[in-house]
C-alpha cells in the first residue's frame, strides 16, 4: 500500500445468508485504487458490483479479506468507529439522490458537516461554494421535491463533496435519470475530480457513465474480470 | 446539533401529517378523557364526602369512649360544658352542635317503626348540618318540646303527615321506658336512607327530659373550615378533644364505607389511567415503527453519511416527544372543554345509591389542579418514552441491509 492508494482490497469475500441459502455476492476480490482516479465498476445486474462498493465504502462487513481506506483498516473497524469514519472520509451519491425531503437544500448540503462539527458560518461559506460549483446556488432554500431529478442529483453531489473526502462512492448515480442529464452530471462530476482531485469510484450500467469515466472495472460473477480504460471500451 | 435535531424531528412528524394527527387525537383523546372521567370521580368523591359530613354528620364528632360500639345511652359525654367551651376557643373549628342520640320508636296512628331519635340544638344544628335546609313541607324547630321532625320515607312508612301525633318511645338512662307525644312539624328530605327512613329529630332539651337525662349530651358533631381537615390524622384536634374519656374521630373513621368508596374510587383511576398509558405507550410504539419502515432507506443514507446510532435514536425518540407535545395539548384541550362543559350542565344519574347516599341531583366535574399536570406530565413521558424501542431499532439498523431492503 502506498501513499497514493485510496482503497486496497485484499481477498475481500462477502456471503449473504438468504433463507439458509448461502448467497456469494463477492469471491475474493483484489483492488487498489488510487488518489484522483475517476473509475466506474460496470457489470451486469446481480454481479455484485453495489456489494462491493459497500463493503469498500464501509458500509458492510466482508465475510473475508481486508480493506484500509486513506490507510487505515476499515473491516475491522466498530461501527461506531465506522460511522466515524465515513462522515469524516467519504461522500456518498445514490441512485434515487435520497435527499431528506423535509430539508431543505441548503439543510441536506450541510447535513454532513453538521455532524462534524463544523462552525456554522464555515458550513453557510463551504454550502455556498459547493451549490455554485454544482450549478444550484439559486435554489439553495427550496425543499427536494421542488426540483428536477437531474438538480436533486446535483445537491446529491454537492452534499457527497462538501465535507472534503478523500473519496466519492456513487452507486448507479444516473439510473434516475435522462441521458442529457446524465451526461451533464457526469461532465459536471469529472470537472469537480480535475478541479479538486477528489477520486470517484462509481458502480453504473450506463454507457454514459462508462464513457466519461478514467477507468473501468469490470464485476462479473462476484469477481473482477478486467480492467480497462474508457477509450479501450468503446 | 441537538437543536437541530429537535428541529429535524418536528419536521419529521408532519411529513405524514393524517398519521400525526390520527395518532395526536388518539392519545389526546385518552389523555381527556382520563381528565374528565377523573374530574368525574373527584366530583363523585366530592358529593360523598359532602352528603356525609355537610348534610349531618360534621367533619369530626366527640363521643363518650365506648358510644359508638354500643350506643349505650349511659354513655353521654364526659364534662360537656369544658368540651363545649373548648371547641368555641379553638382555632381549627368553624361550628359545632351538641346532640342526644337514642333507639327509640315511633308510633303513629297505624304503623310503628324503630328509628333514632335525635335530640338537636337549635341554636347551633343549622350551621353544622343541613337539617334546616331539608325541610320539604312545614318547618324547622322552633324550641317548642312537641315539635318534631321526620324523613319523607318514614312519612310514608307511618303513614304520618304534618301535624299528625307521634309517639317515641325510648328506654331511660336509669330504667324503664319513657314516652312523649309529639307533632309532625317538619317532614325533611336529605339523600340518605340513614336519615329519611331511620331518624326522627326533636329538640334538644325535649330529647334530654324523655331520656332522664337532662344537660347531657351523646355526640358533638363539629366543621372545619375544609371537609379534608376531617381526615387529616396530623391535625392536633383529635390529641386536644380525645380526652376525658372522650374521643374525637373524623369522618373517615365515622363512615367508614365512604372512606372505603373514596378507596376504590382511587384504585379504579390508578386502574384505568394504567391501562390507557399502556394503549397509549403501544399505539405510539406501533407509529413510530410504521413510520422507521417507511424510511427504512432514509435512515440507511443517514447512517452512510455518519450519523452515529445514538443520533438516530434520539432523533426518533424527538419525533416521539413532539408527538407527545401535540396529543397532550390535544388531550388537554378535549378534556378541559368537556369538563367546562359539564361544570355547567351537570351529569344526571337519575338517582342512584352508592352506600347510602343518594345521587338525586346532577353531578359536577371537580378538577383538581394536581391532575392537570401529573396526567399530561404522564403523557409526556411515557409517550416520549415509547420512543425508545423503535429509536434503538432504527439506530441499530445496518445501512446496506437497510438500503438493500428498503428497495
Amino acid at each position: 500500500m502506498t501513499d497514493k492508494d485510496v482503497i486496497v482490497a485484499e481477498g475481500v469475500v462477502k456471503t449473504y445468508d438468504d433463507s439458509g441459502v448461502p448467497v456469494h455476492a463477492v469471491r475474493g476480490i483484489d483492488y487498489t485504487l488510487s488518489k484522483g482516479e475517476f473509475t466506474a465498476i460496470i457489470g451486469p445486474s446481480g454481479s455484485g458490483k453495489t456489494t462491493f462498493l459497500n463493503v469498500l465504502a464501509g458500509l458492510d462487513t466482508p465475510t473475508e479479506g481486508k480493506v484500509w481506506l486513506s490507510g487505515k483498516l476499515i473491516s475491522d473497524m466498530s461501527g461506531r468507529e465506522l460511522s466515524d469514519f465515513r462522515r469524516d472520509h467519504i461522500g456518498f451519491i445514490f441512485q434515487a439522490y435520497n435527499l431528506f425531503p423535509v430539508l431543505t437544500v441548503e439543510e441536506n448540503v450541510e447535513y454532513v458537516m453538521l455532524l462534524q462539527g463544523v462552525p456554522p458560518e464555515e458550513r453557510h461559506e463551504r454550502v455556498l461554494s459547493i451549490l455554485e460549483k454544482v450549478g444550484i446556488a439559486e435554489y439553495a432554500g427550496r425543499l427536494p421535491m421542488q426540483l428536477s431529478g437531474g438538480q436533486q442529483q446535483r445537491v446529491a453531489v454537492a452534499r457527497a463533496m462538501v465535507s472534503r473526502p478523500s473519496l466519492v462512492i456513487a452507486d448507479e448515480p444516473t439510473a434516475n435519470l435522462d441521458s442529457k442529464t446524465s451526461g451533464a452530471l457526469l461532465d459536471m462530476m469529472r470537472q469537480l475530480n480535475e478541479d479538486t482531485g477528489m477520486t470517484f469510484l462509481f458502480s453504473t450500467h450506463d454507457e454514459i457513465v462508462m464513457r466519461r469515466a478514467r477507468k473501468i472495472v469490470i464485476i462479473r460473477d462476484g469477481k473482477i474480470d478486467g480492467k480497462a480504460s474508457s477509450e479501450e471500451i468503446q | 446539533m441537538f437543536i437541530r435535531l429537535v428541529k429535524f424531528a418536528w419536521k419529521i412528524i408532519w411529513r405524514n401529517f393524517r398519521r400525526t394527527v390520527i395518532t395526536g387525537l388518539a392519545v389526546g383523546l385518552g389523555l381527556g378523557s382520563l381528565l374528565f372521567t377523573d374530574a368525574l370521580m373527584q366530583g363523585m368523591s366530592a358529593h360523598m364526602i359532602n352528603a356525609t359530613t355537610e348534610s349531618w354528620m360534621g367533619d369530626a364528632q366527640i363521643h363518650r369512649d365506648g358510644f359508638l360500639d354500643t350506643r349505650n345511652i349511659n354513655l353521654v359525654i364526659k364534662r360537656p360544658d369544658s368540651t363545649l367551651s373548648m371547641l368555641e376557643q379553638d382555632s381549627t373549628v368553624s361550628f359545632y352542635t351538641p346532640r342526644i342520640l337514642s333507639p327509640a320508636s315511633a308510633t303513629s296512628t297505624t304503623e310503628l317503626k324503630p328509628v333514632t331519635l335525635i335530640g338537636v340544638d337549635i341554636e347551633t344544628d343549622p350551621e353544622v348540618t343541613m337539617l334546616k335546609t331539608a325541610i320539604n313541607s312545614g318547618y324547622y324547630l322552633s324550641g317548642d318540646s312537641t315539635e318534631l321532625i321526620i324523613g319523607y320515607k318514614l312519612a310514608d312508612d307511618l303513614n304520618a303527615g304534618l301535624g299528625d301525633v307521634i309517639v317515641i318511645t325510648v328506654a331511660q338512662a336509669g330504667s324503664g321506658l319513657s314516652s312523649g307525644m309529639f307533632f309532625v312539624s317538619g317532614i325533611c328530605r336529605f339523600g340518605s336512607d340513614d336519615l329519611d327512613r331511620y331518624s326522627a329529630f326533636i329538640n334538644l332539651s325535649a330529647a334530654g327530659r324523655l331520656l332522664g337525662i337532662p344537660g347531657e349530651i351523646h355526640e358533638i358533631a363539629v366543621r372545619f373550615p375544609q371537609a379534608e381537615m376531617g381526615a387529616d390524622t396530623s391535625l392536633g384536634f383529635w390529641h386536644r378533644f380525645s380526652v376525658f374519656g372522650n374521643t374525637a374521630l373524623g369522618w373517615p373513621e365515622l363512615a367508614p364505607q365512604v372512606g372505603s368508596m373514596l378507596s376504590m374510587i382511587d384504585i379504579s383511576m390508578t386502574i384505568m389511567a394504567a391501562i390507557l398509558f399502556g394503549l397509549v405507550v403501544f399505539g405510539i410504539v406501533n407509529s413510530l415503527f410504521m413510520s422507521v419502515f417507511e424510511r427504512m432507506y432514509e435512515f440507511g443514507v443517514m447512517k452512510a453519511v455518519g450519523t452515529r446510532t445514538g443520533t438516530i435514536s434520539i432523533m426518533v425518540i424527538l419525533e416521539a416527544f413532539w408527538i407527545a407535545v401535540i396529543s397532550t395539548v390535544i388531550g388537554c384541550a378535549i378534556g378541559l372543554l368537556i369538563i367546562w362543559i359539564t361544570t355547567r350542565t351537570g351529569i344526571s344519574f337519575g338517582e342512584i345509591e352508592v352506600t347510602g347516599i343518594i345521587f338525586d341531583k346532577p353531578l359536577y366535574p371537580v378538577l383538581k389542579l394536581s391532575r392537570l399536570w401529573l396526567y399530561p406530565l404522564f403523557t409526556l413521558i411515557l409517550t416520549t418514552a415509547a420512543g425508545i424501542y423503535p429509536g434503538i431499532h432504527a439506530g441499530r439498523l445496518n445501512p446496506a441491509e437497510a438500503m438493500r431492503k428498503s428497495l
